[in-house]
């Protein structure tokens, strides 16, 4: 899923500083299950910066609504009744929300309450890793189901790197070296001659680098 | 007396634009850049356009720098980050080369190494700020430089935009030139007349533009930059270029002409691109 940390709070204070009245809107969607935007964070959000703002002497009033998915044309449909009764709207969903929110409501100003940060999961409770980057072409099954394009710092194809150390990466102490992972994965199995293959430069053409991406699935187009 | 200076006291100023080989042979460029040298005052080096990988742009500059041309070196986004965008600036200045060129740089998709990654670290923008920071001793850090440079900086403008186009044009050259732009180059010129609304509202003296000559090989490349690339060419200069018994001889009358006419209405110089007819510069440098 997608994964998502809250802004600060003082960040959030600046953006919506010359508004009274705002909607606070969450999504039921990735947001919700890394626990940063769902209809819980939402309450809480909306009751810090009414204190904050009351504290400032400047109360702002808060209304809340949580959509199943922010991401989808239907779902965003939910607030078409009460859209323009705000100053402005504050999003707690991934990057994709507010803006399918921007383009619905072209006349109302969407603000993101959360940065959004990678794909990946939760590896214990409270702490979300990055297992992908969405590069477009899938070649984990070369390494053990391991990514080494999301995971390893340089995206190498063929690691580690001389920076590899104790089975840590050279950026931080506390970060795996997913290559030295791969590479004592492929000993156990007795497959480390896979790891010689010396593979194409890779196509970042299905990544973002070959600009922004669209998936079309002809048989479900009307 | 260096380009800048040139600028400054305002001479006409001819560049020329000069293709690093695509490998290690450099004597082509050299001797067709040697033979003109007289009649140019700064070699244009391309980075690289439209993402062909070649020499770089830096080696290009300081092979010819090293025979005693001044270059423009064209520095894009694409390729390098920040860090190797101000190595190669410090480097390039450490071997001469006092004039630049920023650039965005086309997308890998239209060039021969089509599954890239573009790098666009930093924008263009960001780009000439970099630049002036070096300027002043530091790098985009914030650490000292032993040694800053001075650089002579140029960027694009297109020229040939009308309307709205051309406000938005006119307001992108002003942000640029706030950013330490000292000079604009302008596409590919063949009738003045084209240019005429952009004319209208630059004030030439103060800003220096310097618009392309293309020499045009063949009618057939004529066509495909008329329809293909927006460069409008007038079917009477097309037709002229077909009845001619010696294209050649012809092209280079044309490419007089607009030089003139690029000359009288007081653009600050022109820049030739010969497109691969490097060795007929000189009969061209002759008659201007
Ligand atoms: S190879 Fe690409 S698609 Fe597969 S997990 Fe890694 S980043 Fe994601
Ligand atoms: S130390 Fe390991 S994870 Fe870090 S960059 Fe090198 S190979 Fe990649």
């Amino acid at each position: 899923m997608i994964i998502a940390d809250r802004k600060s709070l003082e960040e959030i204070l600046d953006m919506i500083k010359d508004f009274k009245k705002i909607l606070l809107v969450g999504c039921k969607g990735c947001v919700t299950v890394c626990n940063v935007g769902g209809e819980k964070e939402v309450g809480v959000l909306a009751v810090i910066l009414k204190i904050a703002r009351k504290k400032e002497g400047n109360p702002i009033e808060i209304d809340e609504k949580t959509l199943e998915r922010q991401c989808d044309p239907e779902y965003v449909e939910q607030i078409r009744d009460i859209f323009d009764q705000y100053d402005a709207v504050l999003s707690m969903a991934c990057g994709v929300g507010p803006q399918f929110l921007s383009e619905a409501y072209p006349s109302q100003r969407f603000f993101p309450a959360v940065d959004t940060k990678f794909f990946g999961g939760a590896v214990q409770h409270g702490i979300w890793e990055e297992r992908c980057a969405g590069c477009g072409t899938c070649v984990i099954h070369h390494y053990d189901g391991l990514c080494p394009i999301a995971r390893c710092s340089k995206s190498l194809q063929h690691g580690p790197c001389g920076g590899s150390a104790d089975g840590k990466c050279e950026i931080a102490k506390d970060v795996e070296c997913i290559w030295d992972t791969i590479v004592k994965k492929k000993m156990e199995q007795g497959r480390l001659e896979d790891l010689r293959t010396i593979r194409a430069p890779k196509d970042w053409q299905t990544a973002r680098d070959g600009g922004p991406r669209k998936s079309i699935r002809e048989e479900l187009v009307q | 007396m260096h380009l800048k200076n040139k600028f400054d006291v305002g001479k006409f100023t001819i560049l020329a634009e000069m293709q690093p080989p695509k490998g290690v042979n450099v004597s082509a460029m050299v001797n067709s850049a040697t033979r003109v040298q007289k009649a140019v005052d700064a070699f244009l080096v391309p980075e690289m356009g439209n993402a062909v990988m070649r020499m770089s742009s830096l080696g290009g500059a300081m092979i010819l720098q090293r025979k005693g041309l001044e270059t423009i070196m064209q520095v894009n986004c694409r390729d390098r980050n920040r860090i190797a965008l101000q190595a190669d600036l410090l480097a390039a200045y450490g071997c001469g080369i006092l004039n630049i060129m920023g650039v965005s740089g086309e997308d890998p998709g239209l060039g021969d190494h089509h599954q890239t990654k573009a790098v666009d670290d930093i924008d263009l923008m960001t780009l000439f700020k970099a630049v002036s920071t070096l300027q002043t001793g530091k790098d985009l850090a914030g650490n000292e430089l032993s040694g800053a440079p001075a650089f002579l900086v140029g960027a694009n403008v297109n020229t040939r935009v009308t309307g709205d186009e051309l406000e938005k044009e006119l307001s992108r050259m002003a942000e640029k030139a706030e950013a330490g732009v000292d000079f604009f180059i302008a596409p590919p010129v063949f009738d003045i007349g084209a240019i005429a609304p952009f004319m209208e509202k630059v004030d030439l003296k103060k800003t220096r533009i310097i618009p392309t000559v293309m020499l045009l090989k063949s009618v057939g490349m004529a066509r495909y930059l008329d329809r293909h690339l927006n460069v409008t060419i007038s079917k009477d200069l097309i037709q002229r270029l077909m009845r001619a018994p010696d294209k050649a001889t012809e092209s280079l009358a044309i490419a007089t002409e607009i030089i003139s006419a690029v000359k009288a209405a007081g653009f600050a110089g022109i820049l030739i691109s010969a497109m691969g007819w490097e060795e007929k510069l000189q009969k061209l440098l002759d008659r201007v």
